[in-house]
């Protein structure tokens, strides 16, 4: 008899933001890998479709395309995912990175990245727990959080602020939805070649580029390397894994 | 003007031991760095209205062009 193996996620429907580029797109393509329908959100809808001729034919994958920073877009997530529920899985993916200096942060840029890198997540899974909505089996969310959730970064204070937020979400929404099945767990990578990476500070200079080079052991990242972290958390292999976070760095908080 | 540019430097390079003079060359000061550059050109735009990017920064090397710089910029 054949046995499914328990990383596969054949047969799940897993709905993932950021989905255009970097680690969500990366995440798309592992997931389409190992069986699932994808469900794309990004803002760019012909880098969505790129994404999803990545995912290949076997299965019908869907797209939609909006600016999770505008936080009155979620009633189309809501008609989108009533279209395809019921929905196994979740990864959130969409995110700025910005690089700020304290004395001058603004409350529109503060807003502006809580909104696409924890409230857009928050405002989802809220859609996503519904009934009609969720798959009766239980589901995961994954969301994409980062090492600056655990150590700091001059200019980083507003990003580990939203990324920190998303490690103390996890924490709590795995112990109120736990009797329903619904595991929520985070991944924290470092540094891995992306188009937000592409535009860090350090890339116009060749010294701190060799300084972050020396801080990843392994070396830098792919989305990829993030991408099958989760496949692990979205699949049943993990069934018994919730309110974590997982360190994906190349080995950078080793030391 | 030039006083609360000479302000804005100080305030923005955080220098608590001297007074810039307009005829340093900023960028060797101890206290420029890539964060430093940031800042310095988020309080050009709050105090002075102008945009000043790091490319156009790269060809400035006192704060006298700089301060050429953004008066040029606010026309």
């Amino acid at each position: 008899m054949h046995q499914t193996s328990p990383f596969s996620l054949t047969g799940k429907t897993i709905l993932i933001t950021g989905a255009s580029s970097g680690i969500g797109r990366a995440c798309a393509v592992a997931c389409a890998k190992q069986g699932a329908r994808v469900l794309a959100l990004g803002r760019d809808r012909e880098r969505l479709q790129e994404t999803l001729d990545l995912c290949g034919s076997d299965q019908v994958h869907g797209a939609l395309s909006l600016d999770l920073g505008d936080g009155e877009a979620i009633g189309e997530v809501l008609i989108f995912l009533k279209e395809h529920a019921p929905i196994h899985g979740f990864v959130h993916a969409a995110g700025v990175s910005p690089t700020i200096p304290f004395k001058v942060m603004k409350p529109k840029q503060w807003e502006e990245a809580f909104q696409l890198n924890v409230f857009s997540a928050v405002q989802i899974m809220q859609l996503l727990t519904k009934v009609g909505i969720k798959s009766a089996d239980g589901m995961s969310m994954v969301l994409i959080s980062s090492v600056m959730s655990e150590v700091g970064e001059k200019g980083k204070s507003l990003y580990a602020m939203t990324k920190s937020a998303l490690i103390g979400l996890v924490k709590s929404l795995a112990l109120e939805y736990a009797d329903k099945q619904i595991r929520f767990n985070a991944i924290s990578p470092s540094v891995v070649n992306s188009p937000l990476s592409e535009k860090s500070l350090y890339r116009n200079n060749e010294a701190a580029l060799q300084q972050v080079l020396d801080q990843h052991p392994l070396g830098l990242g792919e989305g990829s390397d993030v991408a099958h972290a989760a496949v692990y958390l979205l699949s049943n292999a993990s069934r018994w894994v919730t309110g974590t976070n997982m360190v994906v760095d190349g080995g950078y908080l080793a030391r | 003007m030039d006083q609360k540019f000479l302000d804005l430097i100080k305030e923005a390079l955080e220098i608590e031991d001297r007074e810039p003079q307009m005829e340093d060359a900023f960028k060797e000061y101890n206290e420029w760095d890539s964060l430093s550059q940031l800042t310095l050109i988020a309080e050009l735009d709050d105090q002075f209205g102008v945009t000043v990017t790091s490319d156009e920064l790269k060809g400035i090397i006192t704060l006298q062009e700089l301060l050429d710089q953004v008066k040029k910029a606010q026309g």
